[in-house]
């Protein structure tokens, strides 16, 4: 792959990421969560979007994703207060941004949607209408350029259009502000007072702000900084560029400007601090209480010279830096479909840069730029091919099955040999285990990479359902191996469908039902019994059982005089080609979902299981294994045979002697285990072993619902962690088992499935009906 | 243990474009063929782990290095009974469809080279009920039944899981 597209790739890897977040952030403020540090993390995802976008020519990306950042800008600046905002407009164009970015992705023609721009626009612009102009109080806030950033930006990186956006702020000062008497530039203040530092009420205060060089890597503006400062109190900004080193030497991407603000105000100390909360560390300003002029370099290029030449003089520095820096010319060319005032500006500066500028220098910023927003609070991480991480894996499952083969050949060996070795095999399977858990560890991913897809799911839905449904989504942090969590996206997005579609009525229904208008679905994730629990439960009518039935009868998948349990109907919801949809919408209704799901995790070693209760509303669980790869099991033996029970299920073992078994009136055996019934099974019979069984060990289990059940085998040979091969792959689903492991003997044992045994138990089957079938020999 | 097979040709076989070559191998006096393209190896008996409530001649699990495939019995397959295997019992390792299988025979007997034109169609044997045969070839000797494979390998995993599925 040439560098580019690699670089591409990573892009919109980060994209996927990056959506995830704002979309994230701004569920939470749909939700009310208030939070500015949610507008800004929002407002950082979608700025790091359009810049990457930007340096690969994804034009309508970057036209999309301006717009929006605009419109969060105006409530990161407070000119929208974050209650009054439209949430659910961004939310929709989140959604937008991720399908243009899918559109990017595929190189596809973008769906255009200007009336999400439309409404973008709207966003921020009441605030406006009335004109301060004519009272003496300042301009908002927000600096004087109406929206965010100009276009050019988008070309450029992040550090590189901030530059640009500052200069445009200079420029636009010093055409619209007569020259005032005092050195330096002003900012906020209009020409109108001469002192107004003395007609004002409150304190003199000096501000040193000296941010760190990354501050555009962490995608603030200087602009931004400057303007979370009360507008009405700034006496006086100016910009200290002492310390830009020589061209030859600047990294266009420091930041190297330093600015010295007089304000007037009566806010506090604290007060102040907490207007850079977001924007700055608290080393990167100083507060200072004084008359005194600030104790700091004096601003070079304002010293001497007159207002006004000393504004222009620090535009036209500000433009030749620029120039001078490559990928500016870019940003001069920009349409000024936006911003008219700062582009010609751009466009003035002296010195247009060389044609020659090498544009390739930009991709890798990006992505640079974005991880460095992230830096501060993750850890440095690395990419890593999954297949590599799959082949370690796949290495490690080998070394293990080495491990304990040669453990067993050492048992065999001489008392004074094998004592010698003894150790060192100790202290190979300690490192073995621990060198697999590390790379589980690698493989392990929190399941929210598939639960953050699921808000914008619902919502889609809910449009085109015409429903009213809150998603909840709890235990999003809980980890699963990677496998799994790509497996997992299809059954989830099937569930939650028919949870929307057949589950949840709509609002008017509700209510007559006496529900809230709102439907309810909960998404939940857990570890239990060393599985991955996942369940969706909907507060909807739940099953409708005759309907069902029905259904199913006339399928002929239920015979007509055939009696089935209320939950045994609700089964029937995963066999193929039903749906009770009365319509067939291109939600639901071909009856090609549940079954495909179920399907879909038992050929994962999962299970999916249905509890519904009319008018009540419906849950589905869905069980995985945590991991394809490995488990930690208890290696048993029954008659001739050995299994591995995973660990995890496994909550006690005793003799089977001195625990009294009892008998139901039904035949089922039964133990007192620390004080409550539990049902016990002989292994042997249930898995019908060959040989002989003596059970003298109990095993104590517990079931994906929680309850104990005990297991009566023959004899515990140890423990150890097994390799989990498939039995599908070359043989298909045997019940009792989810798969298979080789012994250090070469030699296969079944990895027991608790519940998948219980129900066999259940079913009562013990021989193969083919076994019915005469065979003529 | 892996044999070495040597080829013999089909004694009127002219080099004839269209010509199959079978692998034959024996389950006491009768004779079997297959696909020489579907054989992935041949390797002697080697324990396997019975699997539970499986079809009858479904021997069980063998691991083979790494990767887990079921052995069926073709004895038990076609109603002889069980085969009491041995270590000069043999397994042919086969891919059928998108698995891999093992297949215990007796012993494997020759690689031939037949025309497709001396490939008759299996009679409509009323023993044969799971058509397990898919064609018979005369050779000077005896008669090899080839093997549909997918059937033999179906009546053993496939069916026995739909079943005891539904009933669980």
């Amino acid at each position: 792959m040439d560098p580019l597209a690699e670089l591409k790739q990573t892009f919109f890897q980060e994209c996927e990421e990056l959506l995830g977040a704002l979309e994230q952030k701004l569920q939470a403020l749909d939700e009310g969560s208030n939070d500015p540090e949610d507008v800004n993390a929002a407002f950082r995802a979608i700025h790091s979007i359009k810049g990457g976008a930007g340096a690969f020519g994804c034009t309508e990306l970057v036209a999309f994703a301006h717009v929006f950042e605009a419109s969060l800008d105006h409530l990161r600046s407070g000119r929208v207060a974050i209650e009054d905002a439209p949430f659910t407009l961004f939310l929709r164009c989140s959604d937008a941004v991720a399908d243009l970015v899918a559109a990017a992705r595929n190189d596809e023609q973008a769906v255009e949607r200007p009336d999400l721009l439309a409404a973008l626009e709207q966003v921020g612009q009441e605030p406006q209408a009335p004109a301060p102009v004519a009272v003496a109080a300042p301009a908002p806030a927000a600096p004087p350029i109406p929206a965010s950033t100009p276009a050019a930006e988008a070309d450029a990186p992040p550090g590189i259009a901030a530059l640009g956006n500052l200069l445009a702020m200079v420029e636009a000062k010093t055409g619209t502000t007569p020259a005032k008497a005092d050195d330096g530039w002003d900012d906020e203040e209009p020409a109108a007072a001469p002192e107004p530092a003395a007609a004002k009420p409150g304190r003199d205060v000096k501000l040193r702000i000296a941010p760190e060089t990354d501050l555009f890597r962490r995608v603030i503006e200087p602009r931004v900084v400057l303007g979370s400062l009360p507008a009405d109190d700034v006496v006086e900004i100016r910009c200290d560029l002492s310390q830009v080193p020589p061209l030859e030497s600047l990294d266009v991407t420091d930041c190297w400007m330093r600015f010295d603000v007089a304000l007037r105000t009566q806010l506090s100390v604290e007060e102040l601090h907490g207007r850079f909360d977001f924007s700055l560390a608290n080393e990167e300003f100083e507060i200072a209480f004084s008359a005194e002029q600030p104790a700091v370099t004096e601003v070079p290029v304002a010293e001497a010279a007159p207002a006004a030449e000393v504004s222009s003089s620090v535009a036209a520095d500000l433009s030749a830096i620029l120039a001078k820096l490559g990928p500016a010319p870019e940003a001069q060319q920009a349409e000024p479909e936006i911003q008219p005032a700062p582009v010609a500006a751009l466009a003035a500066a002296p010195a247009p840069a060389p044609e020659a500028a090498p544009v390739l220098r930009t991709p890798p910023r990006a992505p640079a730029n974005d991880q460095a927003a992230a830096r501060q609070r993750q850890a440095v991480s690395v990419r890593v091919d999954l297949d590599r991480i799959d082949k370690l894996m796949n290495l490690v499952g080998e070394i293990v099955i080495t491990q304990s083969m040669l453990v067993e050949c050492v048992r065999s060996l001489p008392y004074d040999v094998y004592a010698k070795t003894a150790e060192g095999i100790l202290t190979l399977s300690r490192q073995t285990r621990e060198l697999q858990d590390h790379v589980m560890a690698v493989r392990a991913q929190p399941v929210k990479a598939v639960f953050q897809r699921m808000p914008r799911l619902v919502r889609e839905l809910a449009q085109t359902l015409g429903k009213e449904v809150r998603l909840v989504l709890e235990g999003e942090n809980t980890e699963v191996d990677k496998t799994i969590i790509e497996e997992l996206a299809d059954p989830l997005t099937h569930m939650i469908r028919n949870s929307m579609d057949h589950g949840l009525e709509t609002p008017d229904e509700r209510v007559e039902a006496g529900k809230a208008r709102e439907g309810t679905i909960k998404l939940i994730a857990e570890h239990r019994a060393g599985r991955i629990v996942i369940s969706v439960t909907d507060d909807g009518r739940g099953i409708n059982r005759d309907r069902l039935l029905a259904k199913a009868r006339s399928r002929g998948l239920v015979g007509a005089d055939e009696r089935l349990q209320p939950e045994e109907i609700d089964q029937l919801i995963f066999a193929a080609g039903l749906s009770t949809a009365e319509v067939v919408s291109d939600v639901s209704g071909r009856g090609v979902g549940m079954d495909v799901v179920r399907r879909n995790v038992e050929s994962l070693g999962g299970r999916i299981s249905v509890d519904s209760e009319p008018g009540r509303g419906c849950k589905f669980t869905l069980a995985l294994p945590l991991t394809l790869a490995v488990l930690e099991g208890m290696v048993i033996r029954c008659g001739d045979d050995r299994y591995v029970i995973p660990i995890a299920s496994v909550i006690e073992t005793q003799h089977l002697a001195s625990t009294p078994i009892e008998r139901l009136p039904f035949g089922q055996e039964v133990l007192r285990w620390r004080g409550e019934v539990t049902p016990l099974y002989r292994l042997g019979d249930v898995m019908g072993s060959m040989g002989t069984t003596h059970e003298n060990i109990v095993i104590i289990a517990e079931t994906e619902r929680g309850n104990n059940v005990g297991i009566a085998v023959d004899e515990i040979v140890g423990q150890q962690q097994v390799v989990v091969k498939s039995l599908e792959a070359n043989y298909g689903a045997v019940n009792g088992a989810s798969a298979a492991t080789i012994l250090g003997d070469g030699l296969v044992a079944l990895i027991l499935d608790i519940d998948s045994m219980l129900r066999l138990a259940a079913s009562g089957e013990r021989n193969h009906p083919l076994s019915d079938l005469k065979m003529a020999g | 243990m892996t044999l070495q097979l040597g080829e013999k040709h089909f004694s009127s076989a002219q080099p004839e474009a269209a010509a199959r070559r079978i692998v034959t191998f024996k389950v006491g006096d009768r004779t079997f063929g297959i696909d020489v393209g579907m054989v992935r190896e041949i390797k002697g008996w080697q324990a396997t782990t019975p699997l539970p409530h499986a079809a009858q001649h479904v021997r069980g699990v063998l691991n083979l290095r790494g990767v887990i495939l079921a052995v069926y019995d073709l004895r038990t397959a076609i109603g002889m009974g069980v085969t009491d295997a041995t270590a000069t019992h043999v397994i042919v390792v086969v891919d059928v469809e998108d698995k891999t299988a093992g297949l215990l025979v007796d012993s494997v007997s020759d690689i031939v080279d037949v025309p497709v034109s001396a490939v008759r169609p299996a009679p409509d044997l009323e023993r044969d009920e799971h058509g397990l045969i898919e064609g018979l070839v005369l050779l000077d000797t005896d008669i090899v039944a080839l093997l549909d494979l997918a059937a033999v390998i179906r009546d053993g995993g496939a069916e026995t899981q739909l079943k005891t599925s539904r009933a669980a």
